[in-house]
């Protein structure tokens, strides 16, 4: 169990860190207005959500660390499940990214993140499996 | 307690030894399955783009062939001329069927007037034999003025309608089936757009869209039936002057060879891996022989056969090479298919993913090559294993 929560803290701090590298405003490619004003596209809000997310996974992956009861494992696990979906969600449906294929935020932060959102929820999947086994009866 | 419960039971115990079998399979069935699909995506690719090119011969100015196929492979936009003339001169040789001009044009970058960077290939509707085809079958008629269709990723911006190019809007009427080369990102329109975007950029654009009077790209040759396309390709050079004509054989020969040395590169990298993992494999278990000499000792004791001794053994070991080899082969999937783009963009190679039926094969071989990686370790451990005397092994 713990080896899968060092996993969640890892993920959680790669969700947070990556998208602010990999965005069209940190690429200097925000949309310029006509008054010379440039304002951010898709891509940035949603590394802006992610980083919301990956503090919310990193709590949940410490506490699971951390935590003894099984049932408090089990609590921990759904919302790791949860946070892995919306990790999911927010490139592909909630925000998304920039219409641009070639854009930095569709070649690496929308895939990062959909693959990051996958292991954690295959992760906290595992979590809720294993902490809903019943522990063997020793002799 | 039944041979499997016995076999789980060794798996869940030892998790050093369960963990080096499971990500030495992981590694293997991964590694094989990535490389081999990157070689057949980037073959299919090269394929369906020749096929799509429709052309026996690509004939393009003198010392242009490298960029040309370039552009036609990874989209980056390139100006070639030569003179019209040629293309009475090439129509004129023998063998030659029909022969179809081409404008390789760019549109602007990064600027008001224009939607994106993008290849863009005009072609000639009376002649044309490589975008017409598509054109008839999906929407029935050729394209009109001030209209055009582009690759899979050429798309119209939110909040608007038509794509801008120089200025001028043009009308997207479809998109080609993806092909995972630059052709995907290229637009595809007719002369006479091509002609009116440039008159209209003089005063609509921040920079004018120049095409040389009487210039065209290159030609695009169908030779008549029975003709060698190489035999052909050859009297075109010698016939005219001042052109460079590849046979559709021989196009984008650079990248077939890149393709062929990415393919060595990887297999030497599997090898490596392979082995390395073989003797860790193989060290791991031996060690985990020595470990249990009582506990194999007391089965046999027991009555267990030497053949149950070692096929429990070898199913420990196939059940964890299992589990790695799918998760490897899974994992690989995954990331090759999300970063797709990258792999293309990075690599400057194209990249199509097969069809599910190759996929499967291709994961099927994937998992046999770790299970076969891990049975070869684990053999010798095992047979020593279950010739192991019982009292000998009892006593120590």
């Amino acid at each position: 169990m713990r080896a899968l929560a060092i996993l969640i803290v890892i993920l959680a701090i790669l969700i947070g860190v990556l998208p602010q590298f990999f965005n069209c405003q940190y690429d200097g490619k925000g949309l310029v207005l006509a008054d010379g004003r440039q304002v951010p596209m898709k891509c940035y809000w949603t590394a802006r959500a992610s980083l919301a997310v990956a503090i919310l996974l990193l709590a949940l992956g410490l506490l699971l660390a951390f935590s003894q009861q099984q049932e408090t494992r089990r609590a921990l696990a759904f919302l790791g499940a949860i946070a892995g979906i919306l990790v999911i969600l927010l490139p592909t449906w909630l925000i998304g990214v920039c219409q641009h294929p070639g854009a930095s935020c569709n070649l690496v932060m929308k895939p990062a993140l959909i693959l990051m959102g996958i292991l954690v929820v295959v992760a906290s999947v595992a979590g809720l499996v294993l902490s809903s086994r019943r522990p063997e009866p020793t002799a | 307690m039944s041979p499997l419960r016995l076999v789980w039971k060794n798996i869940a115990g030892s998790a050093f030894r369960s963990w080096a079998v499971f990500l030495c399979a992981l590694v293997v069935g991964g590694l094989l399955f990535s490389t081999v699909l990157l070689v057949r995506g980037a073959e299919d690719s090269l394929r369906l783009v020749q096929q799509r090119l429709g052309a026996d011969v690509v004939v393009v100015p003198e010392g242009t062939g490298d960029r040309v196929e370039t552009a036609l492979l990874m989209g980056q936009p390139t100006k070639v001329w030569m003179p019209r003339q040629n293309l009475d001169r090439i129509g004129g040789v023998a063998g030659v069927a029909i022969a179809s001009p081409q404008l390789y044009l760019a549109s602007l970058a990064n600027a008001p007037c224009c939607t994106a960077e993008m290849f863009v290939m005009a072609f000639d509707p009376q002649t044309d034999f490589t975008v017409t085809p598509w054109l008839n079958r999906h929407l029935g008629h050729n394209l009109g003025l001030a209209e055009a269709i582009g690759g899979s990723d050429v798309f119209v911006p939110y909040g608007e309608d038509k794509i801008r190019i120089y200025g001028s809007e043009i009308d997207l009427v479809g998109s080609l089936e993806r092909t995972g080369t630059g052709l995907d990102t290229a637009l595809f329109l007719t002369f006479d757009t091509a002609y009116a975007v440039a008159d209209g950029s003089y005063t609509k654009a921040v920079r004018p869209l120049e095409i040389p009077p009487d210039s065209i790209s290159a030609v695009l040759v169908q030779v008549e039936p029975n003709v060698d396309p190489r035999v052909v390709a050859l009297q075109i050079a010698h016939d005219v002057p001042g052109v460079t004509a590849i046979p559709g054989s021989g196009l984008f020969q650079a990248f077939h060879t890149q393709a062929g040395l990415l393919s060595r590169i990887m297999a030497a990298l599997l090898g490596t891996v392979s082995l390395l993992s073989l003797l860790l494999v193989g060290l791991t278990f031996s060690m985990a022989v020595n470990e249990r000499r009582q506990e194999i000792g007391v089965l046999r004791a027991l009555g267990a056969t030497r053949r149950a001794v070692l096929h429990s053994l070898l199913v420990e070991a196939l059940m964890l090479a299992l589990g790695g080899g799918a998760t490897g082969v899974l994992l690989a999937a995954l990331v090759l298919y999300l970063f797709r783009n990258l792999i293309v963009a990075s690599l400057m190679m194209p990249f199509r993913i097969p069809s599910v039926p190759s996929l499967l094969a291709l994961a099927a071989g994937g998992l046999a090559v770790a299970l076969a990686d891990v049975a070869l370790a684990v053999l010798l451990p095992a047979l020593r294993a279950s010739n192991l005397d019982p009292a000998t092994a009892m006593r120590e």
